[in-house]
């Protein structure tokens, strides 16, 4: 049967479909089948060739996919089932990857291992496709084909990639992100919808049990993390890119409001206790991109304008205490954004019916409609921008920070200000994973004395072998005499490392220049050697 | 009562006109067996992942305590596969001076950073005594050590011949050696009395200084090679293609009758690379230049003139290399 010869104009699930045609019956599957098999091709290209893991996790997900059309077609032909599915254009779905996309194609212009996933997430929505549209058939369901899978899969790639490894998990977590949007659902406002987000509720998911099991290091999370500010003015950016979004869709009021409440909290930690809340930035640069593109689906999010902002605002919360209570237990805090997102997913009716209590129109649309010709969404737009710029102005978006400079740490750590030391560490950690050697030795070092932290000569150890094989002489000569404890100033390679500031590593950097940024970050060593 | 409404509201639908827009919904399958199945694949992947970390190393524990187990002739294997040898392999050095350093005129092949001083062609240096190992570190003595931290194993290839000597292994990763051993040592009832004080006093498992490694390779008689100033190939691996197994080639007349001090693979030291004349004191100066240590004896790749017991070789601390071993020493510091 040829595939053009059965269109029909079925319209069961016509509403914004902007374009709408249905292929009926056995000629359908020729459309899974086909994804599938894409699939297991898509196992022959080098990226995935060069890890047998990785094919065997195509392969995988390709056999069970076919497996289940099998199972679909011998169901269909016995009882005489229809499977159809129509081409649905949303916006929303289309935009949203646009913006998406150009995150990936931003970001990874300055860190490569994001266009080495390429293949990896074309994979991915392959077998989105397919899953979600054999998913539909199961349920006899019309499948809607348009952009639909595509921001689920950019949003969870944004934030999470399993290792090459690992990587059939990924496939399952998808699988798991298309079940809870199908199977997780209630009645809201008379309709039946899903009640979490399909990429934050696969994401929310996996973290869990990614942080229950210690295995994070299975995954890329703590990588992607931190490696948005390698692009550099990547607020900037990611600012811009929402506001394609909130124009489109109207979601201003839950990105701005969270990211108003996390710069509120943290300013006011900061006020109250002498150092930045977030190591490196007022607002960590992935939650930045998760406020804007991972909690502003408008299905899972309250309808009221009200009800959104308060969505907001429970977000930057939720961040802010997640990200204290994930470092208090020792686990990574780059889960904080995910975490808290299905949570927020479940409070939505609760949210509109609390807001919808509130008799006053103009303050449950957060605006009076009449203001502006009744152009709310672009009154709140403009508040964003006015807010967003006198953040940059004063130097809290793309700037450098405070959190940036090891010297401020030092000195606050010595002060005993509130959770300087374990900042400290936790930076000069971070570091020494970077191939910081002074900083392997100075937390090898914190770890031998036990004055900042607690004595614990296996990590001191562990991490002066890191610094020793680094070259760091001190870290050496700490490992060859336990009593002693060397120090030394940051080598220059260290200081390529340590004055990044979020961003690239300062290769090219001449070495006056620095010297003249160490001296600027208050390192002692630099200062003086600037003067002479 | 009534409840404002807001224009980005959606209008509620009752059921009943749900159904009647959607008069087929109620042959949809129950979302029962899917949520069932949903639930299934997280706790599966809940399992899965749990399994991961300790699987893995429970696995590879596993597989190197159970090669570590099987038995090499001439070697304990419950004493960590230490050489079946009085003092499990440990020689005693007694103290006193030795010459150190090369002599041109005496030794042609010598190099220029084995000269003492500018006015000075060797020196002579004072040491205490200390017990060094017999051969060097084997494959199957670094397993057993490996066995109890196997994430070295991702590191160092120990799947060779259990009496080969262990190469590819960092200057850390060495010093972690010795330190464990240090303390199966001293915890341990099976060690010999004689080491067992050594340690009390204050011994301590490392590697060699170069100073010691010189004095146990030359003696106290400056001579060029261990066996005597004539390069000896029927004596020590050298010159060859292949690694051998310790002592492979036995040299009695070696000084302090110790095996594989030439040849064989390089072996790591204590002592920083740094110009002569030798301070055993002065380990704590030019922090700001890269770490770079001592390696002495030579390897099976190098010719005669590299396995001179005055030779000395500088390497990264990082380095892995298939020439490159170690041997023990029990020092006082």
């Amino acid at each position: 049967m040829a595939i053009s010869a059965s269109y029909n104009n079925n319209s069961r699930n016509n509403k914004n479909s902007a374009d709408k045609q249905t292929l009926a019956s056995m000629a359908a599957f020729k459309f899974p089948l086909v994804l599938s098999i894409s699939l297991i091709l898509l196992s022959f290209v080098p990226r995935v060739q060069g890890n047998t893991a990785l094919v065997w996790s195509f392969w995988g997900a390709a056999a069970t996919l076919l497996l289940w059309q099998a199972y679909l077609l011998f169901n269909s032909k016995n009882k005489n089932e229809e499977h159809v599915f129509s081409v649905v254009l949303r916006p929303q779905h289309y935009i949203q990857a646009m913006v998406q996309f150009s995150v990936y194609a931003y970001w990874g212009y300055y860190w490569r291992p994001v266009y080495d996933h390429a293949w990896l997430m074309l994979a991915q929505l392959l077998f989105a496709y397919t899953f979600d549209m054999l998913l539909a058939w199961s349920r006899r369901r019309e499948y809607s084909l348009g952009f639909g899978p595509f921001p689920i899969i950019f949003s969870i790639n944004l934030f999470l990639w399993f290792r090459d490894d690992w990587f059939y998990m990924q496939f399952v977590m998808i699988a798991v992100g298309f079940m809870g949007k199908e199977y997780v659902r209630w009645n809201r406002d008379g309709r039946s919808s899903h009640i979490f987000n399909p990429s934050a509720f696969a994401l929310g998911l996996f973290s869990l049990i990614l942080i229950a099991t210690n295995t994070t290091g299975l995954t890329w999370g703590q990588d992607i993390a931190s490696t948005l500010t390698l692009a550099p003015n990547i607020y900037t950016f990611l600012f811009l890119a929402g506001l394609i979004v909130m124009y489109f869709f109207s979601i201003t009021l839950v990105a701005s409001m969270a990211a108003i409440t996390l710069f509120g909290v943290s300013a006011l930690y900061s006020a109250s206790t002498g150092v930045p809340y977030f190591l490196d930035s007022e607002i960590p640069a992935a939650v930045f991109l998760g406020l804007h593109l991972l909690i502003t689906d408008p299905s899972t999010s309250p309808r009221t304008p009200l009800g959104k902002a308060f969505f907001g605002v429970l977000y930057g919360l939720g961040v802010f205490g997640l990200y204290t209570l994930l470092g208090a237990m020792g686990e990574p805090t780059f889960y904080d954004k995910l975490l808290v997102v299905p949570l927020l997913n479940l409070s939505v009716i609760a949210i509109d019916r609390a807001v919808r209590s509130i008799h006053s129109t103009a303050f449950l649309n957060v605006w009076k409609e009449s203001w502006l010709g009744g152009h709310a969404n672009l009154a709140h737009m403009s508040i964003w921008i006015v807010i967003f710029a006198s953040m940059s102005f004063l130097g809290k978006t793309d700037n450098k920070h405070q959190g940036d400079s090891l010297p401020f740490w030092e000195q606050a750590c010595a002060s005993n200000l509130s959770n300087a030391c374990g900042r400290l560490l936790q930076l000069e950690a971070t570091y020494c994973a970077d191939n910081a050697a002074w900083a392997c030795n100075e937390i090898g070092a914190y770890y031998r004395e036990g004055i900042i932290t607690e004595s614990n000569q296996e990590l001191s150890m562990a991490y002066f072998s890191r610094g020793c094989e680094l070259k760091f002489q001190a870290a050496c000569l700490n490992l060859l005499d336990t009593e002693l404890v060397a120090r030394e100033v940051p080598h220059e390679l260290d200081l390529r490392l340590l004055l990044r500031e979020g961003g690239q590593n300062l290769m090219t950097l001449s070495e006056q220049e620095l010297v003249e940024r160490a001296c600027e970050h208050d390192w002692a060593f630099a200062c003086e050697n600037n003067g002479a | 009562m009534s409840k404002p409404q807001s224009a980005t509201e959606a209008k509620p639908q009752s059921k009943q006109e749900d159904q009647r827009k959607n008069p087929d919904r109620e042959q949809v399958p129950d979302r029962a067996v899917g949520l069932t199945i949903m639930c299934l694949a997280i706790v599966f992947v809940a399992v899965w992942m749990a399994l991961q970390s300790p699987q893995q190393i429970d696995s590879k524990t596993t597989e190197l305590s159970s090669r570590a187990q099987a038995s090499i002739t001439g070697f304990l294997a419950n004493a960590w596969f230490l050489p079946d040898e009085p003092l499990l392999g440990f020689v005693h050095i007694p103290a006193g001076p030795f010459t150190m350093g090369s002599n041109p005129a005496l030794d042609r092949l010598a190099y220029e950073n084995e000269r003492w001083s500018s006015s000075r062609r060797q020196g002579t240096v004072q040491i205490d005594d200390f017990y060094i190992g017999l051969f060097e570190v084997t494959a199957a003595q670094f397993r057993v050590f490996v066995a109890e931290y196997p994430d070295l194993a991702n590191e160092v290839p120990v799947d060779i011949q259990g009496d080969m000597p262990i190469t590819n292994v960092t200057w850390p990763e060495a010093l972690a050696y010795a330190r464990w051993l240090q303390q199966k040592l001293e915890n341990s009832s099976d060690t010999p009395e004689e080491l067992r004080s050594y340690l009390a006093a204050g011994g301590q498992v490392s590697i060699p200084s170069e100073a010691e490694w010189e004095k146990a390779a030359r003696g106290v008689d400056g001579r060029i090679f261990p066996w005597g100033n004539t390069p000896r190939a029927e004596l020590a691996n050298y010159g060859s293609s292949t690694m051998l197994a310790v002592g492979s080639r036995s040299c009695a007349e070696c000084a302090f009758g110790l095996q594989d001090m030439s040849g064989n693979v390089w072996e790591i030291t204590r002592s920083p690379f740094q110009a002569y004349p030798y301070n055993p004191n002065n380990d704590a100066e030019n922090l700001s230049e890269d770490a770079l240590w001592v390696m002495r004896g030579g390897s099976f790749s190098d010719g005669a003139g590299n396995v001179r017991a005055a030779v000395r070789g500088g390497v990264d601390p990082s380095v892995r290399n298939n020439t490159i071993g170690f041997r023990v020493v029990i020092s006082k510091p």
